[in-house]
Parts: structure tokens; C-alpha cells; sequence
């Protein structure tokens, strides 16, 4: 991959935004462009994921982009393409299909001023293709459906629920020292999280990711163009996309698949970066709901796979500024706020710039996952130096 | 929330018919592969296992074991508002190991389930007057 992300930007994260998606994707878009220095005639690519209301038509209106030449989406998996979205942008200026890509999320999906609510807004009354196999039965909602996944996974390894409440922590600490999260200012504790309410056993309130309203985005370009730009550039080291012959079942997913979305990801990522585990400075697993940061821990293989609970352990290994490997410093989707895993590129991308909040010292090497349990993405981004 | 007589109704796509025909009359119908003989669900149009395209729909015993669960307490559909807590089960079929089919587990007591614990098939009459498969534990003298 010859490409870097050389802009970020992004809205504030909210309950209610009072305005559009997509003027909430015109701000995040305008303000990585600025960020970047690059003018609107300088941007000539779109990379979406599925569940954005915002067409590249419009997008390409708005902010003004006179010549676009490359327009792309990840078709399927909601939270599993933000790191797919940077993928095709990548390839898009690798190939010379074009310049400078934006990859972007905008959604009012707390609000419901557009998007509905995806744990709550399941009004319809008809169930077909592969839905037809679990609506009728009231299995309906991501938490639903991970909580399955979840109550396997304590039963083969002996995972327990305070486990995943320190994952929710780990979010929740960083959150705290973010001026910017939503969650900033509410701290929470082991017993908080067991006595949240329960949401579909085992999954309490507190293992579940934000609902929010926002827009965020980045801009991707060559090596060579960047250097004309304000910022310095962080490389995507590598990129890949993975899925598996039983992710039909949206989120049903098998906790004991040897191949599944991540594992596959998992065969080339590291190798194609050419660094090991071991080089990882900053971590940024995608965390819809706490579980799923378990068992992707496993399958990207920094533990084996039944040990996450005993690598999580009381969650200190995690925790900026004491933790040798500092996760989703920003808060996360958990506690930042959720867009779909685009605040996470975007810290990844301030840590490598040496602006974070909760800056690793020296940080070199940033992993950014994707939502697992769906078709999923994954990356390695790297600074110069 | 306003409330709903029942939870989606499932739509059959061609090809699915014999399953949903089969609910009606109380069987519960998987398609067998002619050539690796393995069964296979949900439905596909092919073998997921050796991509053989023709295939039949025979009867299964409907007996199995719970392979995970949830307890919905948290209703995301107008239908669920009157039914909460209710239980969504996997079941991993006696036939073949790597056999499991999502459902319900009905007329139980959350606390009673436990993994591994032995389910039977019965049949649900939804709304929309289609029959659907769902599961209840059996209870063993031992």
C-alpha cells in the first residue's frame, strides 16, 4: 500500500445535533480538508460504508469536489468497514484512480433524525432471506444477537462478566481524561457495570457502545502528495478486509470458528506490515460491545484464543498512561461516542501525530480494528521515523 | 413503543417453501445434500459443504441440545413489549454435530437452562398463521 491519511476531522459527539447527516458529513469532511490543507479541486475520491445515508452525489455537491474520480462503499457489515472504507481509499491512490479519497461516517443515530436507532428501531413487520431465520423467533438487535456469542464464549473459557467489565472500563478511563467525549466526566466502576441492567443476558447496559450523533473523517493520498500538506503523514502500513461463510447470520456469530472474519484478516495483516504484535505501540479494537473486544483480542492473536479473560485481567495492561498497551485511548465507541469506528481512526491517527489526549509516548505503530461478528476490516498505520 | 400481535413474519424465499410447509404440518424439514449426504441450514442453494446443487428435504428429529441462549429483557419491537423476558436459543441438532438452527426456548424458567441441556422441537403458531419451529427442554428421569 502506497497511501497515508494526511487529514482528519470531525463534529462534536451528541445526542441530538440538531442539524442533518449531512451537513454533520460536510462539517467532519470540511474540516479534514482544512486540516490537511487541500482544497476541494484536490479531493477526487468518496469512500463509504453501508448504513451512511450520505451519497457521494451529495457529498460531492456540498463540500464542492468539481472532479470526482473515484467513488466506493463497503457494501455490508455497518461497523465492520470503517478500516475498509481507509482500504479502498488507499487502493484508489495507490492505483492512481485518484488524488486525495475521503473516507467519512455521518449519522444521527442517537436521535433518529435520519437513521434509525440500530438497538431499538425494529418496527417492521416482515422478515425475509436470512432474517427469516431469526426475527420471527424476537432475535432482532446487534446486542441480541452478540449476547449469544458471548454466553459461548464464558462457557468454553470461563470467561465471566467482570471481564467484560473491565473492558468498559479501560473505555470509560480514557473517556475521562477526553474533553471531547461524551462520556467525559462520568466515571465508572467494576460494580457500576454489574449493576447495570441487564440488556439480553449476559450483555448489561454498560457492555453496549454510545448511541450518538456526528459526522468524522479522513483523507487518504500518496506518500509523494502529502508532502505538500500541513501535516506530516501517517502510512497505512497495511489494510485488509475479512469475512467467512457464516456471517449471513448478521451477528450470530460462532465462538468457536476457526476462520471467521478476524482470523482471515489476521493470515496477512501483520506480515504485510512487516512488524510483529510485539511493535504494536497503541491498540484501537473496535467495541460495539464489550465481548466482541474479547474474542477480536483472541482472533487478531494477541492472546490465544480462551485466555483474553487473563489477558484483559483487571484491565491495567490497557490503561494510558501506566499500560504498556494503551486501547482505544480516545473512550472508544463504548465512551467517546459511536461513529461506527471513525473516532478511532481518527485518534489513531493523532497518536501517530503525537496530538492525543492521551498521548503514548513515541508511538510508531497504531492497530485499528473494525466491528467483528460482520464482514469486518482491519489496519496498521505508521508514522515516519 | 405501541404494541404489535407478534414478532416479524418470515417471508419464504423460492426453494424455502418445503420448510415452511413442513412447520405447517408439524415437521420440521432440513435439506439433505444427494451427493455428501450432509444436512445443511439454514437453507442455501447449494451444498456448504461440497457445492453439489441437488438436494432433498428430509425430516429431522427435532431433538438436540442447547448450544447457547439469551434472555431478552430489553424489548427492541412492539411485539416484544408483552412478551419480555424471553429466551432465543441455538440448538445444535442430534443428526450432525455442526448442525444449529436458531429459535425459541418456550414454557421454561430462564434459571432452569443450562448449557448442553436436552430440547425437543414443538411448533408455534405465529400471527400470520404460519408455524414455526421452537424448542422446549426435556425433562429426564434420571
Amino acid at each position: 500500500m502506497h497511501a497515508a491519511i494526511v487529514g482528519i476531522g470531525h463534529t462534536e459527539y451528541s445526542r441530538d445535533s440538531g442539524r442533518s447527516e449531512l451537513k454533520l458529513a460536510c462539517e467532519a469532511i470540511g474540516a479534514a480538508m482544512r486540516d490537511a490543507g487541500l482544497r476541494p479541486d484536490e479531493v477526487d475520491g468518496i469512500a463509504k460504508y453501508t448504513m451512511d445515508n450520505n451519497d457521494p452525489v451529495e457529498i460531492a455537491r456540498c463540500p464542492g469536489l468539481p472532479r470526482l474520480r473515484f467513488f466506493g462503499g463497503v457494501p455490508y457489515g455497518g461497523g465492520g468497514g470503517p478500516a475498509g472504507t481507509v482500504l479502498l481509499a488507499a487502493m484508489a491512490v495507490t492505483t492512481g484512480q485518484a488524488q486525495a479519497v475521503i473516507a467519512f461516517r455521518a449519522m444521527n443515530e442517537r436521535s433518529g433524525r435520519g437513521t434509525p436507532r440500530f438497538g431499538q428501531a425494529w418496527m417492521t413487520d416482515r422478515a425475509e432471506g436470512p432474517f427469516s431465520y431469526l426475527a420471527p423467533y424476537g432475535l432482532f438487535s446487534p446486542a441480541q444477537m452478540v449476547a449469544m456469542a458471548a454466553r459461548r464464549h464464558m462457557h468454553l473459557y470461563g470467561t465471566e462478566s467482570r471481564h467484560f467489565g473491565e473492558i468498559a472500563r479501560i473505555c470509560r478511563h480514557h473517556a475521562n481524561l477526553n474533553p471531547d467525549a461524551m462520556m467525559h466526566g462520568k466515571p465508572m466502576t467494576l460494580e457500576d457495570h454489574q449493576a447495570s441492567r441487564m440488556i439480553a443476558d449476559p450483555l448489561r447496559l454498560l457492555d453496549c457502545c454510545l448511541e450518538t450523533d456526528g459526522g468524522a473523517a479522513v483523507i487518504v493520498t500518496t506518500p509523494e502528495f502529502a508532502r505538500d500538506l500541513c501535516q506530516p503523514p501517517v502510512h497505512i502500513a497495511a489494510a485488509g478486509m475479512g469475512g467467512g461463510a457464516w456471517n449471513n447470520r448478521f451477528m450470530v456469530k460462532d465462538a468457536e470458528a476457526v476462520h471467521n472474519e478476524t482470523t482471515v484478516i489476521t493470515e496477512h495483516l501483520f506480515q504485510d506490515a512487516g512488524i510483529t504484535h510485539d511493535d504494536i505501540d497503541v491498540l484501537f479494537i473496535y467495541d460495539h460491545f464489550t465481548p466482541m473486544v474479547l474474542m477480536a483480542l483472541e482472533d487478531f492473536r494477541f492472546c490465544p484464543r480462551g485466555e483474553g479473560k487473563d489477558f484483559i485481567g483487571d484491565g491495567s495492561r490497557f490503561r494510558w498512561p501506566q499500560g504498556h498497551l494503551p486501547m482505544n485511548t480516545s473512550g472508544g465507541n463504548l465512551s467517546e461516542g459511536y461513529m461506527h469506528g471513525m473516532q478511532n481512526i481518527i485518534e489513531a491517527v493523532r497518536q501517530l501525530r503525537g496530538t492525543a489526549p492521551c498521548q503514548v509516548q513515541g508511538a510508531q505503530h497504531a492497530f485499528v480494528s473494525a466491528g467483528n461478528a460482520v464482514p469486518s476490516s482491519a489496519m496498521i498505520l505508521r508514522r515516519d521515523g | 413503543m405501541s404494541h404489535a400481535a407478534d414478532f416479524p413474519y418470515p417471508v419464504p424465499e423460492p426453494g424455502t417453501e418445503p420448510f415452511w410447509e413442513g412447520c405447517n404440518a408439524e415437521r420440521l424439514l432440513m435439506q439433505r445434500c444427494n451427493a455428501c449426504r450432509k444436512l445443511r441450514w439454514h437453507p442455501a442453494p447449494l451444498c456448504i459443504w461440497c457445492q453439489h446443487e441437488e438436494h432433498e428435504w428430509v425430516p429431522v428429529s427435532g431433538r438436540g441440545r442447547i448450544h447457547t441462549w439469551t434472555v431478552i429483557t430489553h424489548p427492541v419491537h412492539p411485539a416484544a413489549v408483552d412478551h419480555v423476558p424471553y429466551v432465543v436459543v441455538e440448538v445444535a441438532l442430534d443428526e450432525q454435530s455442526d448442525l444449529r438452527m436458531v429459535s425459541n426456548l418456550v414454557d421454561c424458567d430462564p434459571v432452569d437452562i443450562v448449557m448442553d441441556a436436552a430440547v425437543e422441537v414443538c411448533f408455534r403458531r405465529h400471527a400470520s398463521g404460519q408455524k414455526l419451529p421452537v424448542f422446549r427442554l426435556v425433562h429426564r428421569n434420571t
